[in-house]
């Protein structure tokens, strides 16, 4: 089929995403897509879950963590974000994620907002809370098992 | 903009982590607001230097009945810049918009709890903070987020006819549950709120901290008198 001329196209907004996880989760590009999904259609409900249309584009995992650019319809970013917003897990593990930036094109969004390659991981015994435990240390970040969770903590709490 | 959260052993993470991830997040500090009976243990200076994030020594009390509830607020009052009351059911809503020492009536509309116009008055003569809490919205879904949703509207309006104080939280028990505040500002205009009012909110916990603190500065007699040293 003959492809739309230019001012009949749909125009995009790309939204960069990074998220963090727990060490232990592994989140995957479909679950993402399919939870990503499955928010919109319950915060904005069919029709608005067409409207702002998001997909998936890029989708990169990093240690506990991953980023990601999720396509948008033009003038839909707020929406997009708010359904983004309420995404609060996938597959079961919990994600705290946000939005780094809102882009034109993939291109823009990619040398924007994207760290580029994952942030090294380190696994190590600390101190913590009185006992020694292993934890999982990303810069600041320091991920401590406690039993049998993990608990969020910072290089200060060491 | 401040957010207002549960650090550990409330909640899943650190005050430090919390303080960390909100600084990256763009707030300007967090209110740790940690039920009585799980208090954090923490090094409020360390982290306003290392993160540069204001860091909100703060309680949610917890009771089960008004009269323990008050004393709470009695211990509590005079060694905490934040005192907010765990709401949700009505007795403890109108105990804690009644209290002036009160700052925050923290998510009213969980549980059985509900407002109406007498306590809406109350709140604004006491200056008691309603908590918009968009915990439920965020994490929450199906039969209960709609409620969720339907009671922040029924409150909005509420709040909107008596001109009553508020405040905005995602009210986060973990890093991962923090959401920035440009989020924030998106799902409440899905949710029928303006960007002002939610932008209002999450300044508002920063307001309560900055008053309180100078009310328990030296410096300060009562509502318009101070000492000054010449």
């Amino acid at each position: 089929m003959k492809h739309l001329p230019k001012y009949l196209r749909q125009r995009w907004r790309y939204l960069a995403v990074t998220a963090e996880t727990w060490p232990d989760a592994t989140v995957e590009r479909g679950e993402f897509q399919r939870h990503l999904w499955y928010a919109a259609q319950n915060l904005l409900g069919d029709a608005g879950s067409a409207e702002v249309d998001l997909s998936v584009v890029r989708f990169e995992t990093g240690a506990a963590g991953f980023e990601a650019i999720v396509r948008t319809r033009r003038g839909e970013s707020d929406r997009a974000r708010a359904v983004l917003a309420c995404l609060d897990g996938v597959a079961g593990d919990p994600v705290g994620l946000r939005v780094a930036g809102v882009s034109g094109t993939v291109r823009a969004c990619e040398e924007k907002y994207m760290r580029g390659g994952p942030e090294g991981i380190e696994q190590s015994h600390v101190a913590f809370e009185g006992r020694e435990r292993t934890a999982e240390t990303r810069g600041e970040r320091v991920d401590v098992r406690v039993d049998d969770a993990f608990v969020g903590a910072a290089t200060l709490d060491i | 903009m401040y957010e207002a959260v549960h650090a550990r052993p409330d909640g899943d993470s650190t005050a430090a982590r919390l303080a960390l991830t909100a600084g990256e997040y763009g707030y300007d500090g967090v209110v740790l607001r940690n039920h009585g009976d799980a208090l954090p243990e923490y090094d409020r200076e360390a982290i306003v230097e290392k993160y540069g994030v204001d860091v909100v020594d703060g309680v949610e009390v917890r009771a089960e009945d008004p009269s323990r509830a008050s004393g709470f607020v009695g211990n509590h009052r005079a060694d905490r810049t934040v005192v907010a009351v765990h709401g949700g059911t009505v007795s403890m809503n109108r105990f804690a918009v009644e209290q002036p020492p009160v700052d925050v009536l923290a998510h009213p509309m969980t549980g059985d709890g509900d407002v109406n116009h007498v306590m809406a008055k109350a709140a604004a003569e006491n200056s008691v903070h309603v908590e918009f809490a968009f915990g439920r919205v965020l994490r929450a879904d199906g039969g209960v987020r709609v409620q969720a949703i339907r009671d922040l509207r029924k409150l909005r309006e509420i709040v909107a006819a008596y001109d009553v104080p508020y405040v905005v939280s995602a009210d986060a028990t973990s890093h991962l549950q923090l959401r920035a505040p440009r989020e924030l500002l998106a799902i409440g205009e899905v949710l029928g709120f303006d960007a002002e009012q939610v932008r209002t909110g999450l300044a508002a916990w920063g307001d309560i901290a900055e008053r309180n603190r100078d009310r328990t500065g030296e410096e300060y007699i009562e509502p318009g008198v101070r000492r000054e040293d010449r």
